[in-house]
């Protein structure tokens, strides 16, 4: 276990003056209910800069719906949403993707009869004059992400049509995208649990990349170990709650099972 | 050095697999499928054309010239737009009376003495102004469009008939509008070179430009275009506003080429131009297709009517086989589609 901890134990992050008090984004009292289920209740969290946070949870303890709060598909009844310390409303996807979060879910954003490198510059594409596509270079770079940044197998051209993968694989051609663009906070559902081993070392290493060059995470996960391996802080939600807050030195992956399983 | 040589040996073979890699999903995307069926349709009427010359005329300059001369202005043309509407994920059942009515003003105002250059300008404006008027109904009041084009087509019926009357318009433009739009360049008619050039720049839109990256993602996957910052509304009444002008072009040729229009015509070339589409591969979900498929798909709609007519089958029955080659073209690409996913 020690051993666990100090290879994963999260680089000493660049000390940033008067910024570094303000969090990237703030969840503060946020409440929401379905009819008389009430979903999350009260929920305080924050993500910090340059962090991964892992947000863990048993099934229906909040978690899926505190994400699409944060990526703007689900609007709370009440409570407040801070980015950059300044309130903000999302009232759709649009705003969250505006304010650079990107989320990604198991098959998120993708059309099937594309191909790979179209999909990846969906509504971003590279362009020349009058809009026309550069596709050599849209091709090369949608190439290089996937090799470098999922190395995923079974993706031996950009010019795959999205449709032949399997679920795995186009969570890897998501994540690529989403990363490619270097989007301020990476929103991940349940990245790993289509993903081989490989898939989610490499993954893994992308993140912490990423979190050297300043950008945060969100990983929404059932997997305690790879949280605990990869994230710098832990949020337990139970029951719509927030039942436990902890950095990676305060805790152990022991005292997040007693808390995720007791909810 | 030797563990570095295969490295970059390695690195060298991989690449290669990866370009080949690239070039059979290149090649599964385009139509070839449909350009297969379509050189062996026409190879076996060719060789039954040398066999047997006077029962069947399939290879007589009269009949290939009629056929490069009405494929792009029958169905060619207009299919164009159709199709790349139906990629973006909508159908436009007025394209036949839009095909009519613009071209019916248009050669109105030329026989009432306008300028037949401006009087074909605003042919086209109309025409592209009933699709962008598809696409708003469409859109803003969200209800299919199948059912607001098939709503917009019984007006502009209505429409035709109020500024026209039931009689047919005679359309005899000037020497220069003519041999533009109805002429031929040695033994190739206008029509079809309109057609070729109009095919490449709709292959240009669809493949190569933003517009036909946004839009495939709109017809392909709706939420995820707009989740990745696609205006999606903005890509439709775009494909809409691009039928309506190729409708109002087809008309306008057709205008020109025939020498005059019979408002009752062009009923047909709705469901036409999809069924061509079908046979060229679309899919009726949107989000999947080609412009060789477009245009071979044309080509064989009028291929089958073609060959029906010189071995002397009975008019009346020339539409089913075209149902039945729309039928089986649907469920070869649906096996063929199944098979690779």
């Amino acid at each position: 276990m020690s051993m666990d901890r100090m290879e994963t134990t999260p680089a000493e992050q660049p000390v940033q003056s008067g910024k570094a008090a303000t969090p990237l984004l703030e969840l503060r009292d946020v409440n929401k209910h379905y009819g008389l289920n009430k979903v999350l209740i009260n929920v305080c969290f924050h993500v910090g800069r340059a962090e991964i946070l892992a947000l863990l949870g048993d099934n229906g303890a909040g978690k899926s719906t505190a994400v699409k709060t944060i990526s703007g598909v689900v609007q709370p009844d009440s409570g407040t949403l801070l980015w950059d310390g300044k309130p903000v409303a999302l009232k759709a996807h649009t705003d969250a993707a505006e304010l650079g979060i990107e989320t990604i879910y198991q098959d998120s954003a993708l059309v099937d009869s594309m191909t790979i490198a179209r999909n990846i510059f969906m509504g971003r594409e590279l362009v020349g004059p009058l809009g026309f596509m550069r596709m050599r270079e849209m091709r090369e770079i949608a190439s290089h992400v996937l090799r470098t940044i999922v190395a995923i197998e079974g993706i031996d051209s950009p010019d795959k049509l999205v449709g032949s993968l399997s679920g795995g694989q186009k969570q890897a051609v998501a994540i690529a995208r989403a990363v490619h663009f270097k989007r301020t906070l990476l929103v991940l559902d349940e990245p790993t649990s289509a993903l081989a081993v490989r898939a989610t070392e490499a993954l893994f290493e992308y993140l912490r990349l990423l979190r050297t060059q300043g950008l945060s995470s969100v990983l929404v996960t059932h997997n305690l170990y790879d949280a605990y391996r990869i994230c710098d802080r832990f949020v337990v939600m139970g029951r719509g709650q927030v039942v436990f807050q902890a950095t990676q030195k305060e805790t152990s992956i022991v005292e997040l099972t007693e808390h995720v399983s007791r909810g | 050095m030797s563990l570095q040589q295969t490295t970059t040996d390695e690195a060298v073979v991989a690449a290669q697999r990866a370009k080949a890699a690239g070039r059979r999903y290149r090649r599964q995307q385009s139509a070839i499928d449909v350009l297969i069926l379509f050189l062996i349709v026409i190879a076996i009427s060719v060789i039954y054309g040398f066999i047997s010359p006077d029962t069947f005329a399939f290879n007589s300059f009269a009949n290939i010239q009629n056929a490069l001369y009405t494929i792009p202005i029958e169905v060619g043309i207009p299919a164009l737009g159709v199709g790349v509407l139906m990629i973006a994920g909508e159908f436009d059942l007025s394209v036949g009376i839009n095909f009519i009515f613009s071209s019916i003003v248009m050669a109105q105002l030329a026989t009432n003495g306008m300028n037949v250059w401006l009087a074909a300008l605003i042919g086209l404006l109309i025409g592209t102004g009933i699709g962008l008027l598809n696409g708003l109904i469409t859109l803003r009041l969200r209800i299919p469009s199948f059912i607001a084009t098939l709503g917009t087509s019984f007006f502009w019926y209505a429409a035709t008939f109020f500024v026209h009357g039931a009689s047919s318009q005679p359309f005899s433009p000037d020497p220069a509008f003519a041999a533009l739009t109805a002429g031929s360049v040695g033994v190739i008619p206008a029509t079809f070179l309109w057609w070729v050039v109009l095919a490449l720049a709709f292959w240009g839109l669809l493949e190569r430009n933003r517009i036909g990256n946004h839009i495939f993602a709109v017809g392909g996957n709706k939420q995820a275009a707009t989740a990745t910052g696609v205006r999606v509304d903005r890509t439709k009444l775009l494909a809409f506003a691009l039928t309506g002008t190729m409708a109002a072009l087809g008309g306008i040729l057709a205008a020109s080429y025939i020498g005059n229009i019979a408002p009752s015509t062009g009923q047909a070339l709705p469901l036409e131009a999809i069924a061509a589409c079908v046979i060229g591969g679309l899919a009726l979900t949107g989000g999947r297709g080609t412009i060789l498929g477009i245009v071979l798909g044309s080509a064989l709609i009028f291929w089958i009517r073609d060959v029906l007519l010189l071995i002397g089958a009975p008019g009346f029955y020339i539409n089913a086989p075209i149902g039945i080659l729309i039928i089986g073209a649907a469920a070869i690409y649906e096996i063929l589609r199944a098979r690779r996913a």
